[in-house]
């Protein structure tokens, strides 16, 4: 039980007036942008980090990784009041959250979705706690081979499973992949896609390929289609659980927390699986079973604490092999790597203070996010009033901001715009971002690692399946791109003879 | 509207994997694809002129791989938008001049950029805000002018004198 004494002096440090003060803010912010429509946890992040490089790396840690737990609490309010969810893993909680909300019993969806929340990422960050020095102390076996094999399955499954259709999700990753090799590479010093540009030698900054693809795609998108029209449901009374809503939870949230953090500490996770399998083990379970499609609580509060539970599970891999399975922890490890940390095995021995502060203000952060959440929905839910074109105008302007902070010259700006113009046509073209920024990140660190491989076996590409655990990892990554072709067909075929037998009877 | 909800609310689980029957989506992948295809041709090339270094792994041997996997993902993703596209069908209709609001949000950045060293962040952000805010169609008035200076003037405090960025100032100071 070494990780118990690790997180109580975690705790000491989490507990000190400027940690908690970050920790508040960051849960603040995070809120705040899970409940704004268009802008995410990944985009506010990566916006903050060109401006938090004065803090220290424990402050700036804890902050991101508040604002990274807010912004799933937020998104569930947005989801709910207003059925355009704030970020991708919210859909569920949309269907019938909405129409709870539509019903007059806003409350109680809000109420179930944050103490959901609350629960799933409390016993998810337990799970951290335990699994993670667990699977760091594994992976100090991991050489080169390894890490190129997690890699591979990190690409496939990320573009696999990110998005509605494989063949755009690696488009998506190819794209990101191309944009991070730009500049000098830096292991022989070749300039590679610079074209003779010279503020591209240092490459293309994160930060401007984030604001970029997420806040200028998504000002571009809004310019041209318009800004659609969308009721906010009235909040009406308290967000409080009754003791029937509470009896119909409870079992709801456990199980969305059974099946949130497995799946989101695999090296394949995302949150996006976890909330939809939750959605339909509810329904299947449910006695309620006719209430599904019209606001059933089980419907909100399996998918809201699978999709928590999963946020916290994505944290394992993150933090112990430094592999980020969604946009949001893509970026995060990026800041990670500015204050020269390198996720992985090794940062729970070198940096173990720092680990275990961040992860006790995962549990403070929770706590704080149940307060900040059930008092006072009803101030989240007037954020939701604000109109829409002024919500993208200030984030243009933030993004602005962010990246003049980031490099601030005029080709920056022109980088920036034509990325924003990408963002756009991928917007357009339904192809989803988050691969992309995975692809950005792990691209660079993929190439590193398979030539260590290489130098390792002097050249033979046999070194890439030596090992059990190398094979096993390429099973997987190819399994993940077949699985995708072959499920569809397979539904198809089902739900043809489905419609025939409707029809026939 | 109710069909719509009640067929998302059959199959939440499965979500259609084709969404690009709208014709809008269709081309957008269309040209998508070819640009990947044009990306990945140019990365090869640039790949080609970079010399060996003698290790198994030279500087070339990622960006061909990815530059032939650019192009051929784009290849497959424009046949397929093609496809696609024979059976579409038109989507949400666009807002009139849709092309030319995007070019000139492009151009108000740009001059933002421009101008930003010239008048000083608090101006140079104000514009800015009000300046997207009417290309997205909002309502033209001095609430609109007031919120944009206000946005502008917290963060320059928050993030200037605060945190201690050091914003760029015109000639007044802020």
């Amino acid at each position: 039980m070494e990780q118990i004494t690790l997180l109580l002096e975690g705790f000491a440090a989490a507990l000190t007036p400027m940690h908690l003060l970050w920790a508040l803010i960051g849960v603040t912010i995070g809120t705040a942008v899970g409940v704004l429509p268009g802008i995410g946890p990944a985009l506010t992040v990566a916006l903050l980090l060109p401006i938090t490089f004065r803090l220290e790396a424990s402050s700036a840690l804890i902050l991101f990784a508040g604002i990274y737990y807010g912004g799933m609490y937020g998104g569930s309010t947005t989801s709910i009041l207003l059925n355009t969810p704030g970020e991708s893993a919210s859909i569920i909680a949309a269907i019938e959250g909405n129409k709870m909300a539509r019903a007059g019993r806003a409350a109680s969806a809000l109420a179930t979705a944050a103490i959901g929340s609350f629960v799933a990422g409390t016993i998810g960050t337990v799970g951290l706690t335990f699994l993670a020095p667990a699977v760091a102390g594994f992976a100090t076996s991991f050489g080169p081979p390894e890490y190129v094999a997690l890699m591979a399955v990190a690409f496939t499954t990320v573009s696999a499973l990110l998005g509605p259709n494989l063949l755009k999700g690696l488009a998506s990753l190819l794209v990101g992949v191309t944009i991070g090799l730009v500049g000098i590479d830096s292991q022989t010093g070749q300039p590679r896609l610079v074209f003779g540009v010279e503020s591209l030698l240092d490459g293309i900054d994160v930060v401007i390929v984030v604001v970029a693809l997420f806040a200028l795609g998504e000002t571009f998108s809004r310019v041209m289609t318009g800004i659609g029209r969308s009721t906010v449901q009235p909040l009406r009374g308290r967000a409080v659980l009754s003791r029937n809503d509470l009896r119909r939870s409870w079992p709801a949230w456990l199980r969305g927390t059974v099946l949130g953090f497995p799946i989101g500490s695999l090296p394949a996770g995302g949150a996006e699986i976890p909330t939809f399998l939750s959605y339909t083990v509810e329904k299947r379970l449910s006695k309620h079973r006719h209430e599904f499609g019209k606001g059933a609580i089980e419907g909100v509060a399996g998918p809201e604490a699978a999709n928590n539970a999963a946020a916290a599970g994505v944290l394992v891999p993150l933090l112990t092999i430094g592999l980020p399975t969604s946009a949001t922890a893509a970026v995060i490890l990026t800041a990670f790597q500015s204050y020269g940390l390198q996720p992985g095995p090794a940062l729970f021995e070198e940096s173990g203070p720092l680990v275990w502060t961040l992860i006790a203000s995962l549990y403070v952060g929770n706590v704080m996010l149940l307060l900040l959440n059930l008092p006072l929905a009803k101030v989240w839910a007037r954020l939701l009033t604000i109109p829409p074109y002024a919500i993208y105008a200030a984030v243009l302007m933030f993004a602005a901001l962010g990246a003049y902070a980031a490099g601030g010259t005029a080709t920056d700006l022109i980088v920036l715009c034509v990325l924003g113009l990408l963002g756009l046509l991928m917007r357009e073209a339904g192809i989803p971002l988050a691969p992309a920024i995975v692809g950005l990140i792990l691209g660079p660190i993929a190439e590193q690692q398979l030539r260590r491989a290489l130098i390792l076996s002097e050249g033979d590409p046999a070194i890439l399946l030596s090992g059990p655990i190398t094979i096993v990892l390429w099973v997987a990554a190819v399994l993940s791109l077949v699985v995708p072709v072959l499920l569809p067909m397979v539904r198809r075929r089902r739900s043809t003879l489905a419609s025939t037998a409707r029809t026939g009877d | 509207m109710t069909t719509d909800t009640n067929q998302q609310v059959a199959e939440p689980a499965e979500p259609e994997p084709d969404l690009s029957c709208d014709r809008r989506t269709a081309r957008s992948s269309l040209i998508f694809g070819a640009l990947m295809v044009v990306a990945g041709i140019v990365m090869i090339i640039d790949a080609r002129r970079l010399p060996g270094d003698g290790s198994a792994m030279g500087p070339a041997a990622m960006p061909l791989a990815v530059g032939v996997l650019l192009a051929l993902t784009g290849l497959w993703l424009a046949l397929r938008s093609l496809r696609d596209l024979r059976a579409a069908v038109p989507g949400q209709p666009l807002r009139e001049h849709a092309a030319l609001r995007v070019a000139a949000l492009a151009a108000v950045l740009v001059a933002f950029a421009l101008l930003l060293p010239v008048v000083g962040y608090v101006l140079g952000s104000a514009a800015l805000f009000v300046a997207t805010a009417l290309l997205l169609g909002g309502p033209h008035g001095w609430r609109l002018y007031a919120v944009g200076w206000s946005l502008a003037a917290i963060a320059f405090v928050v993030f200037d004198r605060l945190i201690g960025l050091t914003l760029p100032t015109g000639p007044w100071g802020f």
